[in-house]
């Protein structure tokens, strides 16, 4: 059962430029987060920002009641919660959401994480480990600067990281050098993608012209995270579905089935669909 | 010390409602907050049938204010009454239905069923949504119209009928007497104001529906305003409504005159708001030396009004001089 209360920061640390590793005090989080699931989180009870922000659970830590966000500082939000002084208190309500699936026993888990987007990854990583299955994490941005946890996470996974301008690890998209590990890859693998939108779309159609499965985390504006605003809706058709319908990123989600989102682009353009039913 | 308050003849606990798109069907909350610690909750708009509502995006952020454009997806009165009504009865809270209709009977249809449903305190008309392409704001928008809707809900229902309005119209005070004249138990005031907002670098607007309503604080001093100008108009009670966020806020529209007030936007940052407003209401009744937030009610002294003063002039803050 998710909480609502006040969360204290007990950890800051800064990891470059905009990143941030943020560790806030919130037992139900740090007890019942799995990997995927989220937080929404405000610094403060100022007018400013006026909506809370979702940001995926970095590490969850029950020994401690604490849970970590890998945060990059791109507006009013994320700003001020990268502000807090340590003991600064914001409002949180978690853990939220469908976390990612498991994969079946021998199927090997290959994870795809660009920019921001790698925040759920440590943690499914890590947890995927544990249950002794094989995981190979894809780490996209456009320069080494843009993967300040690349450290970190080889310390625990392997990874493979990619870069635009090449300054760290394979030169260009994150998707060319996993196309070459699934090449390769023997026996069944699941992908799991989380970062830009065109990113997530390009993994989703990798996936599908490979038929394997693909797990991917949407990250649409949220308004309440508990499924009440129905503003942060997403377009999904299930495999019994005859036609697509809005579900609620935060309570559906933020994980669907890759091949069930609807992308954009995917149908006509966006001006005509003036309601769902027309699809 | 008593933060009982009636409106529209039922009787609300204290004056803190949950508004209309904000709180879900209340049952989204249930576990997560004490629902008992809410004056009441108005259920998210609903037709006769279920809907799919706007096209996304459907929320953005502006300053101090959302903006939104849900357009009014719901689940449709029956599914509400059979599965969501029976869940919500155990609260100790007042429980008011959101009525919506793309024809004057539609509402009236959705009223009647509410009518036979236990356990719903009153109706919620709404006339005032911006983000649909019928209904909604085209009644609140025209006081004739206004006054055919909240008529044909009148006479299909036993239960206490509260418009919404919107406050996107040059005179509220219009709509205001053509809801009291159509029999009205009290008003809801006010709606999101309707706004637009765009994405220079694709000269799309950043809303699937394109405007939107806008909400929060940024709405505020537009609200306490009409809520004011309404309450002044009318013999009904007002529940004031826009961009509450703390008890200040909320005292704001109860000193204008509104008997009640409703909390929206404020309900995503912390839904368990609710607590913290009412320990502050009762700290400013003791600090005012009141026992009653029924004494707050249209207190406020404006510039140039005559008002039987018992007391010397208040001593006036000057705001933003300091």
């Amino acid at each position: 059962m998710p909480a609502n209360r006040t969360s204290s920061l007990v950890g800051r640390e800064g990891l470059g430029g905009p990143y941030f590793l943020l560790t806030f005090l919130h037992p139900e989080t740090a007890r019942e987060a799995r990997p995927g699931q989220f937080v929404m989180i405000k610094a403060g009870v100022s007018a400013e920002p006026p909506l809370p922000r979702p940001f995926s659970i970095l590490e969850a830590s029950p020994e401690r009641e604490t849970f970590a966000l890998f945060v990059k500082t791109i507006g009013p939000g994320s700003t001020a919660l990268c502000s807090l002084p340590l003991g600064g208190v914001a409002q949180c309500l978690g853990p939220l959401g469908r976390p990612f699936t498991r994969p079946p026993d021998g199927t090997g888990a290959v994870l795809v994480g660009g920019g921001y987007g790698i925040a759920p990854f440590s943690f499914l990583g890590a947890e995927l480990s544990r249950h002794g299955g094989a995981v190979r994490l894809f780490y996209g941005g456009r320069a080494r600067a843009d993967l300040p946890l690349l450290a970190r996470l080889r310390q625990r996974l392997d990874v493979v990281p990619a870069t635009e301008d090449g300054s760290v690890g394979a030169f260009g998209r994150v998707t060319a050098p996993l196309e070459a590990h699934l090449d390769e890859a023997k026996g069944p693998q699941r992908l799991y993608a989380c970062g830009p939108e065109a990113m997530m779309h390009a993994v989703a159609r990798i996936a599908a012209a490979r038929q394997l499965e693909a797990e991917v985390s949407l990250d649409p504006w949220m308004g309440c995270g508990v499924g009440t605003c129905l503003g942060c809706v997403v377009r999904v058709q299930g495999q019994d579905d005859t036609r697509w319908k809005y579900r609620c990123a935060c309570t559906e989600g933020p994980v669907f089935d890759a091949a069930s989102v609807v992308w954009p682009g995917d149908t006509e353009s966006r001006a005509r669909h003036s309601a769902g039913g027309e699809a | 010390m008593n933060l009982a308050v009636e409106v529209a003849g039922i009787r609300l606990k204290n004056p803190l409602v949950a508004a209309s798109g904000t709180f879900g069907y209340g049952v989204e909350y249930q576990g997560l907050i004490d629902l008992a610690t809410l004056g009441g909750i108005v259920s998210k708009g609903l037709y006769l049938e279920p809907r799919d509502g706007a096209p996304i995006p459907r929320i953005v952020e502006t300053p101090a204010g959302l903006l939104n454009a849900i357009g009014l997806q719901g689940i449709g009165i029956h599914a509400f009454v059979r599965d969501v009504l029976p869940r919500l009865r155990n609260h100790d809270t007042a429980l008011l239905v959101n009525v919506c209709g793309d024809t004057v009977e539609e509402y009236a249809e959705v009223a009647r069923v509410c009518d036979g449903a236990p356990g719903i305190a009153a109706l919620e008309i709404n006339i005032s949504c911006p983000n649909v392409k019928q209904g909604g704001m085209a009644f609140g928008g025209d006081p004739r119209m206004t006054h055919a809707v909240v008529a044909a809900v009148r006479a299909a229902t036993r239960l206490p009928v509260i418009p919404k309005l919107s406050p996107n119209v040059a005179d509220i005070t219009v709509f205001a007497r053509a809801a009291e004249d159509a029999g009205a138990d009290a008003l809801s005031c006010i709606n999101t104001l309707l706004g637009l907002s765009i994405d220079v670098e694709t000269r799309l607007p950043r809303l699937g529906f394109g405007t939107g309503g806008l909400s929060g604080p940024a709405i505020r001093p537009v609200a306490v305003r009409m809520a004011w100008q309404a309450a002044r108009a009318v013999g009904i009670p007002v529940i004031g409504v826009g961009g509450i966020a703390s008890a200040q806020d909320a005292l704001e529209f109860l000193v204008a005159g509104c008997h009640a007030v409703q909390i929206g936007t404020a309900n995503f940052v912390d839904p368990g708001i609710y607590e913290r407003v009412l320990a502050e209401l009762v700290g400013y009744l003791e600090r005012h030396g009141k026992s009653d937030i029924r004494e707050i009610v249209g207190t406020l002294d404006y510039p140039g009004e005559a008002k039987e003063s018992t007391s010397e002039p208040r001593e006036r803050k000057i705001g933003g001089t300091a």
